[in-house]
This record gives C-alpha cells, structure tokens and sequence, in this order.
C-alpha cells in the first residue's frame, strides 16, 4: 500500500442496474483501487464484494424490473486508512433481517453472495436511503 | 465470456474464457449442461477465467451436481489463483473435481 492509501480519497460513479453493469463496476473499482495502490490479493478480494453488492442490488432490489432505467450509484472513499464504499439505489426496501446467505456446509447453488462480502469486509451495514434513494449499503474495510 | 468446445470420446472438453458473473451464467449453462446430458465427462478448463464470482460458483455446483444424478462427473482444470481463492472461499475444494 502507497501513501495515497492513507490520504483522503472519494470517487462515485452510476451504473444502470443491469447484470451488463456489472463488469463496468469491477472497471471501476479497479481503477480506483489502481490509484489508492492497494495491493493485488486485496484488490481482488474487494473488487469481488463489491460486485456481490452490486449483483445483490440487481438480483433483488430490482428483482420484478429487469428492464428499469433506474441507476444505482457506488461511492468509494478512503479516509485514514479505513476504506468505506456505499450504493446507493432506488429499488425495493430492503430488510435487512432478512439478508442472509445460506448454510456453507449445504452445497447448493446460489447464496454466495452476502456470505463472500461478509467474509471479506469488515462490517456490513444498512443506512437509511436519504431522498431520492431508497436501500444505501455501506461496507467497511480497515486497510 | 467466449468458449470453446473439443470433443474426444466419451470426454467433452470445455475452454471458458473471461469474466464469469450474473450477466453470462446461462450462457455458460448453456454450454456446459447438454454434455453432462448427454452423459459426457466434461473437463472444465479455467486457465483463462481470470473472474468468477458467486453466480459463477453456483454454476460449478450445479454442474457438479448435475453430473453427478447423470452418474458422470465435471473435473475442472487449470484453475486460476483468483478463481481458486473463491473456491477456496465458498469451502468448494473438497467438493468439486478439482485438477
């Protein structure tokens, strides 16, 4: 990790909330984990909870609009050593008792998700979506 | 994602190449699950899956499984380190064919 990882650093972008985003945004994350220099194990490890996150926002948040022309928006912020990121979107309420991923020992297919961004964040945690949004997620990582 | 498909015998081979997320699961589906129908071993070869994330996996499990009420198997090859850190993550190592 660079100095500029300890330096206050903020970038957001939209992303329509589509599968087909999803790539743009890995894209973007790893650019901006590029400049804060964070190293590579790390990178992918983060870029993957991310896009957890926001296949989450896709799979279910907007689960009965496949077609919307809604975005979603990603914010990452590096403050001091503590790497935040929020989203933001305007999907269904989410409640959050009722996010949680499945038993690891039963194999079955789906409800990896939450289970892969739990285990590579440090905290978790659903904030009230301030106008016009309505879920805003944000994930913790002490670097 | 692109692919590519030989054939020898009783063993299909498939090649997947690129990012493996939500957006191209049913295409890779598509793919994988009419060899392991029609009975086939199939080798999945990932040495150029650089990305696979949960919805990824849960087409290696349901490939997996798939086989398995088949009476076949699925033995993936060639795994990236960046994949197999995601096996690894979802306890997958000693379920799959790992090669």
């Amino acid at each position: 990790m660079s100095e500029l990882a300890h330096t206050n650093h903020t970038e957001k972008k939209d992303f329509l909330v589509r599968s087909s985003s999803l790539k743009d945004v890995r894209s973007f994350c790893r650019e901006v984990f590029e400049k804060l220099h964070i190293d590579q194990s790390l990178k992918d490890e983060l870029v993957l909870a991310i896009a957890e996150a926001a296949q989450n926002i896709v799979k279910h948040a907007y689960k009965d609009s496949p077609d919307t022309e809604d975005k979603m928006v990603v914010q990452i912020s590096c403050k001091e050593n503590k790497l935040q990121i929020g989203f933001y979107d305007m999907g269904t309420p989410v409640d959050p008792g009722k996010v949680k991923h499945r038993e690891i020992d039963n194999v079955k297919p789906g409800g990896l998700g939450t289970f892969f961004i739990q285990q590579i964040m440090d905290a978790v945690e659903f904030k009230d979506g301030k106008k016009p949004w309505i879920n805003h997620l944000v994930l913790t990582k002490q670097l | 994602m692109s692919y590519k498909v030989t054939e020898e015998g009783n063993v299909a081979t498939v090649h997947l190449d690129g990012e493996i997320d939500m957006d191209v699961t049913e295409k890779a589906k598509e793919v994988i699950f009419p060899h392991i129908d029609a009975g086939k071993e199939v080798h999945l070869n990932l040495s150029n899956v650089q990305y696979m994330d949960s919805s990824g996996i849960s087409v290696l499990i349901e490939s997996h499984q798939k086989a398995l009420e088949k009476n076949t198997k699925v033995i993936i090859k060639e795994v990236s380190k960046s994949v197999l850190k995601v096996i690894m993550m979802a306890k997958l190592e000693q379920i799959l064919n790992l090669e």
